[in-house]
């Protein structure tokens, strides 16, 4: 059994990256990065996160892609999108897609941390990968 | 035909009347001409009688020479008998003659009033034509077709001043003439109307005289007719007219042709105001598009680089260790710059109109300022390949070059692919300076709209951008005199070129005086 709840950051921004793992780290998380659709999917399959923020214009395959992904699989992990994109339309196709919160940027660190401890600690979906 | 007498109908009536034609119904040339096959016969009947009554009278009486003989009272009286018949038929002759007249007349008169009716109809299709379709082609279409039909020409064009130096056919009827082809002014039929802004007749005589030796440029000569489209006095374009060979046009058709020529030219004008409003409509929505497009762009742009400063502050709060802090100080610093140059950005191209901030030319080394964004660019991880002579003179804002420079380097890497080159060279009057990437290229109805303020050619994709950079070049290269375009490299990619010169238009001026 995992003592730390794994998050998994992506964005193609490095400074967003940085800035997030140090923040989450600093709050006991283990965080891990990827900067593009891809590398996400990927770790998602090998490190099993508890959590992923995920931006949604990147290079490579988009969050878009990764969303539609992950909304077919029985067991995933929360999502998160953290985008900048503000429009409802794209607020309501994340939802659609089994997005679980949507963040828009810029954001405020502090607030995103008690969102993740939020979903995490809500007993919605009992089964975690 | 305008001076006709008015009251034929009661001329020709009374003419009847007095030539002793009594029918109820007006009489026609073949009732004339029968009445005076009549009266003539009567009158040559007469007129043997009287002959043959002389001549047995004189023998009866046994002399030879009756006239001076007994019976010379008869004689008299058969005589002045003769001349007054003969005084009579001479009279209705002349009424004959002149009701013949008069009817030939009025005949005239109704085939130019059903000519003048035709017209009418003709020209009230057209006008018909013109106001009901917006759509040029159709209106000049409808034109033409009843042009054709009220004048029995077999084929009919309308073309339209392209520039100054060409006619484009943009309708026709018949077989005389490929849709857009184009004719030269001043050359062949409709090239001459161009030019001398008259209509013009092409008989057959003019065809053996005038035109011999001079063939028409896009068909043989042909009998025709043709005359210019003037709209308030602008030159618009021609409208043709031609027949076939066992027919020749007159004076008067080309008259008619002149009448069409007006609700055509009013077409036109109408026509190319309204395609010209539906333009600046479809302008408008699209800059509308690209404005909200803008402010998508923007708010992205600027939402990255804040988030990544606020997470470098929240961080940066923690317990994290001095050589972490030192790494989000930069980070912020680094994102703060990023900021101010898009600001920068989004006043400068704002300043592209104003026509603010005038660069000052002068003679700068391009060659080594291109070495110069070279360094720059490969520091920042966008190296760059540099083909240029040593050194190579031109009239620029060293300023405005660097961000020129800057700006394309950026484009190559963001929109293209590497290796990314910029090649100096040089012409007798100007310098080229290319930035060629390997990428896909720009498709070419992307090529001149790419320059636009706000235009993206990937508007929800996720390169980063606010489709700002493109319009500030041409905007700076502009400024320092000079063109910029896109065209495909050889061999693939994009090439953006800067046309630059080399000297200004005084040190021009003064060489050309020194020659």
């Amino acid at each position: 059994m995992r003592s730390k709840t794994r998050v998994l950051i992506v964005d193609d921004e490095p400074d967003v990256l940085l800035t997030m793992r140090l923040i989450l780290e600093a709050e006991g998380f283990t965080a891990s990065l990827a900067a593009d659709g891809e590398t996400a999917l990927r770790r998602i399959a090998d490190e099993h996160p508890d959590v992923v923020l995920l931006d949604l214009m990147m290079p490579v395959l988009d969050g878009w892609f990764v969303l539609a992904e992950l909304s077919q699989r029985v067991r995933r992990p929360y999502v998160v999108v953290c985008s900048a994109k503000t429009g409802n339309a794209d607020r309501a196709r994340a939802q659609d897609l089994g997005a679980d919160e949507y963040v828009t940027k810029p954001f405020d660190p502090e607030d995103l941390v008690a969102l993740i401890k939020t979903l995490l600690a809500s007993a919605r979906r009992p089964a975690r990968i | 035909m305008d001076q006709l007498p008015v009251g034929i109908n009661e001329r020709i009536r009374h003419e009847a009347k007095v030539a002793g034609l009594r029918s109820k119904s007006k009489p026609s040339i073949e009732m004339v001409e029968r009445r005076r096959m009549q009266l003539w016969l009567v009158v040559l009947v007469v007129m043997l009688g009287l002959g043959a009554a002389a001549v047995s009278v004189s023998m009866a009486s046994g002399t030879a020479s009756w006239i001076t003989g007994q019976p010379w009272i008869l004689a008299a009286a058969a005589a002045a008998l003769a001349i007054g018949f003969c005084l009579y038929a001479v009279e209705k002759e002349v009424h004959l003659h002149r009701l013949s007249r008069l009817l030939v007349d009025e005949r005239v008169l109704n085939s130019e009033m059903a000519k003048r009716l035709e017209m009418n109809s003709a020209l009230s299709n057209a006008g018909k034509a013109l106001n009901s379709v917006l759509d040029l082609d159709e209106v000049l279409d409808a034109i033409l077709a009843n042009a054709l039909v009220l004048l029995g020409g077999s084929s009919g064009s309308v073309m339209l001043l392209e520039d100054e130096e060409y006619l484009r056919v943009v309708a026709i009827r018949g077989s005389e003439i490929g849709r857009d082809t184009r004719v030269h002014v001043g050359e062949s039929i409709a090239g001459r109307v161009a030019q001398s802004r008259e209509p013009l007749l092409v008989t057959q005589e003019v065809i053996d005289g005038e035109l011999s030796g001079h063939a028409d440029r896009v068909s043989a000569p042909l009998k025709a007719m043709c005359v210019p489209l003037e709209n308030r006095g602008q030159l618009l374009g021609v409208l043709k007219i031609s027949c076939s060979d066992d027919q020749e046009f007159d004076t008067v058709d080309l008259q008619v042709l002149s009448l069409f020529a007006e609700p055509v030219a009013a077409a036109i004008a109408k026509a190319g105001l309204y395609e010209a409003e539906r333009a600046h409509v479809a302008q408008l929505l699209d800059s509308e598009r690209m404005k909200t497009q803008f402010v998508a762009s923007v708010g992205h742009e600027l939402r990255t680089p804040i988030t990544s400063i606020r997470g470098a502050v929240a961080a940066s709060r923690r317990d994290i260790g001095a050589e972490k802090r030192i790494e989000l100080m930069d980070m912020i610093e680094r994102q703060s710059g990023r900021l101010q140059t898009m600001v920068e950005e989004i006043l400068a191209s704002a300043r592209v109109d104003e026509d603010a901030g005038k660069p000052v030319l002068r003679r700068i080394d391009l060659s080594a300022l291109v070495r110069l964004a070279a360094l720059d660019s490969s520091v920042a991880g966008r190296p760059i390949e540099v083909i240029a002579p040593t050194s190579c003179e031109v009239r620029a804002d060293p300023e405005a070059m660097r961000r020129i420079l800057g700006n394309l380097i950026e484009n190559a890497h963001k929109y293209g692919a590497e290796p990314v080159r910029v090649t100096v060279q040089q012409a007798d009057t100007s310098v080229v300076m290319s930035v060629v990437d390997q990428g896909r290229g720009v498709a070419p109805d992307e090529r001149e709209r790419i320059f636009e303020r706000f235009y993206r050619t990937d508007p929800n994709g996720i390169k980063p951008g606010m489709g700002l950079g493109l319009t500030i070049v041409r905007g700076l290269v502009e400024s320092c005199g000079g063109t910029v375009w896109v065209e495909d490299a050889p061999g693939g990619g994009a090439a953006f070129r800067v046309s630059l010169r080399v000297r200004s238009n005084d040190e021009l001026r003064e060489a050309a005086s020194a020659q």
